[in-house]
């Protein structure tokens, strides 16, 4: 463990480095992503008070202003850049230089990564979170902050982030075949984005439907971490969730190798 | 006069001529222009969704009944796909071809530079949303109670044409301020997203909102404004009128900041 560390970390160091560099870039765009929450957080308050009731579908008005909040804080930080990446070293054949030196190749990505994450992180994690506290306080009047449903949320924040990151990357192999990502990468997104609760919470769908993407491991990058904020999950269900989490994450990291080994014999690199 | 018909005609020949190349390229990349398509289709499909959940639990929003949302939303999208479709290049100025020092070409070329830039790329992506917002639209009328007049019709192709030019304007007075920073993409992004207020009634939004999207980042005026005087509120002179006046205003600052610009602009490297 200690090795690895000792490897990677200038990976992480130069991942946090190469964002802090582009942050002003970074809050323009987040400047104009989080004017989509305050969109739909507009188009709630008017279904509240248009409906009338005090609750939509189980949802009170706060709780779902938290959960536009914080879905969108989710997202932001559990996004994995993977398959953008691997699929541009694939197609320009830089993959080539990865492959000689003695490292894992995935993990050089992750660890760079994380250091780009942290960078992220500092920025928006802060600011979001209290601003959704103190909305919460000024809403309902009592202090909601709950220390441990928060700790348990960064623990399945955290997990969202590692499958995500293995999603995307086991996505990426897919340029060995396709070539140019972009498209498919719109397609993936919207998908993705919708399967994970980030469109509406889950709850929302029809029955049956609701219960298979439950199951999915989309609702393991979004939906999960942001009810466990929420504390609409009792105890075993918070367990249930993050073995869930777990199992996905098992499941991915498993393919990804599978796909790797496959894949590396097949590839052609032109030029140099 | 002749002068002036001769210079148009050339202009629109120019145009054909970019747009026959520019998709000769698209056909390089089939699978991926199809996957981009059915992606921007998909959304769009997930955005009338996420408005069938609302809309099967209260009667109306605000007043506005599920297909005046729907039709508010579709005239939303015409515009902004006739813009996306011609003038998308406008894009790349902020993102990348001043910082490359890519705009040396245009400066090369014997047609003005803003022409020489936009005509360079016609994004079909765009037929996606053109495709829907008309399905969209053609859902809805039927529904609403339009009052379909000769008058009307005029009025409905005159807006669309004016807000598009909203978008336009929007997108080049934002990356005309790469000339001085070289990069100005995410100033532009920050601008555009606003545009997605403008797919839901301003009523819903607060006072200092709403004044926001009217009077200084006027999309507003993309849709809600003239879809509402379609929809029997609000007069033609506001709705439409005033759509006409911010995107002549936007265009002409556009046009000025850009003028600017490339007079101040430097190559960037070798």
């Amino acid at each position: 463990m200690r090795k690895i560390l000792r490897i990677y970390k200038p990976f992480t160091h130069a991942g946090f480095l190469l964002a802090a560099q582009y942050r002003v870039n970074f809050i323009f765009f987040i400047f104009g992503d989080i004017l989509r929450c305050f969109i739909n957080y507009f188009l709630w308050h008017a279904v509240f008070t248009s409906g009338g009731a005090k609750t939509f579908m189980g949802f009170s008005e706060h709780d779902m202003v938290v959960y536009i909040f914080i879905s969108f804080l989710t997202g932001i930080v559990s996004y994995s850049d993977g398959a953008f990446a691997v699929g541009e070293e694939i197609r320009d054949g830089s993959i080539a230089m990865r492959m000689i030196k003695p490292i894992r190749f995935e993990f050089a990505f992750l660890f760079q990564e994380l250091g780009e994450r942290t960078m992220t992180a500092m920025i928006v994690f802060v600011p979001l979170m209290a601003g959704v506290e103190i909305y919460k306080f000024a809403a309902t009047g009592v202090l909601g902050f709950n220390i441990w449903y928060f700790l348990v949320y960064l623990l399945s924040l955290t997990l969202s982030y590692l499958i995500n990151f293995y999603f995307n990357v086991c996505y990426g192999y897919s340029a060995f075949v396709l070539k140019y990502l972009w498209g498919s990468n719109l397609l993936k997104d919207c998908i993705v984005g919708f399967l994970s609760g980030g469109v509406v919470p889950l709850a929302f769908m029809p029955a049956g439907l609701g219960f298979v993407l439950n199951l999915l491991p989309f609702a393991s990058l979004t939906y999960i971490p942001v009810m466990i904020y929420l504390g609409m999950y009792d105890v075993p269900t918070i367990l249930l969730s993050l073995g869930l989490q777990v199992f996905w994450l098992a499941f991915f990291i498993f393919l990804q190798r599978i796909i790797w080994n496959a894949c590396v014999r097949h590839m052609s690199v032109q030029g140099g | 006069m002749k002068k002036f018909f001769k210079k148009t005609h050339r202009m629109f020949k120019l145009h054909r001529i970019f747009i026959k190349q520019d998709l000769k390229r698209l056909m390089e990349y089939k699978v991926d222009f199809l996957t981009g398509a059915v992606g921007m289709l998909l959304t769009q499909a997930i955005n009338l969704f996420f408005l069938s959940i609302i809309f099967s639990q209260i009667p109306d929003l605000k007043g506005y009944t599920f297909e005046k949302i729907i039709f508010i939303y579709g005239f939303s999208l015409l515009p902004k796909a006739i813009d996306h479709l011609f003038f998308d290049n406008l894009w790349s100025i902020g993102y990348f071809i001043i910082r490359k020092g890519d705009f040396d070409k245009y400066l090369t070329r014997p047609v003005s530079t803003l022409f020489a830039v936009t005509v360079e790329k016609f994004q079909v992506d765009a037929f996606g949303e053109l495709v829907v917002g008309i399905a969209f639209l053609c859902v809805s009328i039927p529904n609403v109670n339009l009052d379909v007049s000769f008058l009307n019709i005029l009025l409905f192709i005159v807006s669309v044409f004016f807000a598009t030019f909203i978008f336009t304007g929007v997108k080049l007075i934002t990356s005309s301020i790469a000339f001085w920073t070289k990069q100005s993409g995410n100033i532009t992004y920050m601008f555009y997203m606003v545009n997605d207020f403008a797919k839901y009634p301003t009523t819903i939004y607060n006072r200092a909102l709403s004044f926001i999207i009217t009077f200084i980042i006027p999309f507003a005026f993309t849709a809600f404004f003239p879809a509402s005087y379609f929809l029997g509120n609000g007069n033609a002179l506001f709705n439409i009128g005033g759509t006409a006046m911010m995107a002549v205003i936007l265009m002409a600052v556009g046009i000025f900041v850009w003028n600017k610009g490339v007079s101040s602009y430097e190559s960037a490297g070798s």
